[in-house]
């Protein structure tokens, strides 16, 4: 994906700022891509030359359902991540900068604290003993100890905390080009505020919650740390399922054929945004 | 974003790989409590003696394993394994045959010696419980897979491993000296009976998390990580009924930068003096017979080892053959 990136933006310039990228372009090639190239490739040809472990992976219901759990885990991180990050992105893209410049600050600082060290946090709180039960209790909310981790809720919670920069960032982007005098004269021609939200600034922030979606998607598509702390073993996602066959079954080949299958998926939803969603074009 | 994060990862691992690649000799294990042990009673001991530095680094992993030895570039020297994945990798030539004219193994326990590994200590999985946090403690196999007189989360090994198959034969009512061949049938249908309550705990840290914030006030532990808890102030109960023994083995990868001194170490680190210390420390067994005479008696007696009476061996030749079969299904269960 990174290259991709690369030789795209090689495209829209001249040819001879090529040279620049070529330090860059050879690590990955020889760190990156050559050893996934070497792991895919193993995966027609362990333990003998064939599709067969395309065929285990893809006929079996254990694993349909690891694929399938990973796209209904990455769409509810990322439903729930654009309806959360919007307001905020909305309210900094509104706020005198001084303010909006503190708690871009805050956003951000979270972004380079350790993923780990955020994730165990995480489990700290949630779990049936945690704070956040212990307070829900102590007030007299709750009887039993609610289930936050160890499940979806669990990962949902997790990732969405992990991802929410992803989609405010552009949002924010995206809402401050909007000029404030067309919702004036959307109020103006007797537009509610409902109306004038729903009517006008949607629509035009649209394009800022696509490019925040899919990158949270594609994102979430290939996460491996944060499931496999706080969700369960029903919650298993692609990545989990690919360290699973590398590190404990010692089974490259089906290895490499999970991590194709993640591959494709991500690619072509990077097709998707490229012919969609490109900036670049202006659309 | 993606690119620079992938090349800032890249530059870590290479300067990690630089590091390893210097004369010191490196020891790989599992981490925590029990690396900290290793390092301390073997390690240091070993640098002490041998003026050779020992790097630690961790955790163990097979796949990173597997990986250096088909690259030729094997950064591990040592690796402390489980007992049936050093069947299984010697028989596939991904481990050093072992130099038994510099390592002694007269005074092995015989059980956990192979041409390739000989033991790194002894464990059982046994039933601990956090007695602040409920009114009784399940005392049997049986007893921990009861959620009608012990309702609540219980906690088990996550990967497939010797363990957990077993005690659920056990606690469905196979004897104990009828367990292998292992019926997996049974098991994982004894096992269906309460995976809405388990939570898996995947490295021994997080089985003593679980146990100390009564996340799950029971389980299936390592003994070791059991007395480490106590230690802290934990009111851990443990119940020996059955418990269930593996040991843990020391490998050197094939084509180890270090062989030599790995051999050296691994003599140092079974040696009976290296293995009663590390045992004392930890409430592990020592695999060195001569080990017991040099241990305190009270804390001697407390060690798997001598918890025979109702003890059962899990057999390692049976797990190294059946590894792969029985790994594939297990994690197929899980995600179900």
């Amino acid at each position: 994906m990174a290259v991709t990136v690369a030789t795209g933006a090689v495209k829209t310039k001249r040819e001879g700022t090529f040279g620049y990228l070529l330090p860059a372009l050879l690590l990955i090639a020889f760190f990156f891509i050559v050893p996934v190239l070497m792991l895919l490739v193993r995966s027609v040809l362990e333990p003998e030359p064939g599709l067969q472990n395309y065929a285990v992976l893809l006929g079996s219901t254990t694993y349909l359902r690891v694929f399938l759990n990973t796209f209904m885990v990455a769409g509810v991180v990322t439903l729930v991540s654009i309806v959360i990050g919007y307001p905020v992105a909305w309210l900094l893209a509104i706020m005198p900068e001084r303010w909006s410049r503190i708690v871009l600050a805050i956003i951000i600082l979270s972004m380079w604290t350790n993923l780990l060290a955020r994730t165990y946090a995480w489990m700290v709180l949630l779990q049936r003993t945690g704070v956040v039960n212990k307070t829900l209790m102590g007030l007299g909310l709750i009887d039993q100890p609610l289930a936050l981790v160890n499940n979806l809720v669990g990962v949902t919670i997790g990732m969405t905390y992990i991802m929410l920069p992803f989609v405010i960032l552009p949002l924010m982007g995206v809402i401050r080009a909007i000029d404030p005098a067309i919702l004036r004269a959307a109020a103006l021609c007797g537009a509610g505020r409902l109306q004038c939200f729903w009517r006008v600034l949607l629509p035009l922030s649209l394009p800022g919650i696509a490019a925040g979606a899919l990158m949270v998607f594609v994102m979430s598509l290939g996460y491996f740390v944060t499931p496999a702390l706080l969700g369960g073993t029903a919650n298993m996602m692609l990545a989990e399922l690919v360290a699973q066959f590398v590190q404990s079954l010692v089974n490259w080949g089906m290895g490499g054929a999970a991590a194709l299958v993640l591959l494709v998926v991500t690619l072509a939803l990077y097709a998707v945004q490229l012919r969609y969603f490109n900036p670049a074009r202006g659309t | 974003m993606k690119s620079r994060l992938v090349i800032a990862l890249l530059s870590t691992t290479l300067l990690l790989a630089g590091n390893a690649a210097a004369e010191d000799l490196v020891f790989t294990s599992w981490g925590g409590t029990t690396q900290d042990a290793q390092k301390t009673y073997w390690a240091d001991a070993f640098t002490a003696e041998s003026n050779i530095a020992v790097t630690q680094d961790g955790p163990t992993d097979y796949g990173k394993i597997k990986a250096m030895v088909e690259a030729g570039n094997v950064t591990w020297d040592v690796v402390d394994v489980e007992g049936d994945y050093a069947v299984q990798a010697g028989n596939a030539g991904l481990l050093e045959k072992l130099d038994f004219s510099v390592i002694d193994k007269t005074k092995l326990d015989p059980r956990f010696v192979t041409d390739y590994s000989v033991g790194s200590f002894y464990y059982s999985f046994v039933i601990g419980c956090n007695k602040d946090a409920v009114e009784a403690c399940p005392k049997t196999w049986a007893d921990l897979f009861d959620t009608q007189k012990f309702p609540g989360k219980r906690t088990f090994y996550k990967w497939s491993a010797p363990g957990v198959i077993e005690a659920a034969l056990l606690a469905d009512g196979v004897a104990a000296d009828k367990l292998y061949p292992l019926d997996l049938d049974r098991a994982f249908r004894k096992l269906d009976t309460i995976k809405a309550d388990i939570v898996w705990w995947d490295s021994g840290a997080q089985s003593q998390q679980l146990l100390a914030s009564a996340e799950a006030p029971f389980g299936s532990f390592w003994n070791g990580r059991l007395t480490a808890l106590a230690e802290t102030g934990v009111t851990v109960e443990t119940s020996w009924t059955n418990n269930i023994t593996a040991a843990d083995s020391l490998v050197v990868p094939k084509g180890a930068k270090n062989k030599d001194a790995a051999m050296k170490f691994i003599a140092q680190a079974t040696s009976d003096q290296a293995q009663a210390q590390f045992a004392t420390a930890t409430g592990y067994a020592p695999i060195n017979l001569d080990a017991s005479t040099l241990m305190d008696a009270e804390l001697r007696s407390s060690l798997p080892d001598m918890q025979a009476d109702t003890q059962v061996n899990a057999d390692m030749g049976y797990w190294a053959e059946h590894r792969d079969e029985i790994g594939t299904r297990w994690y197929a269960w899980q995600a179900k």
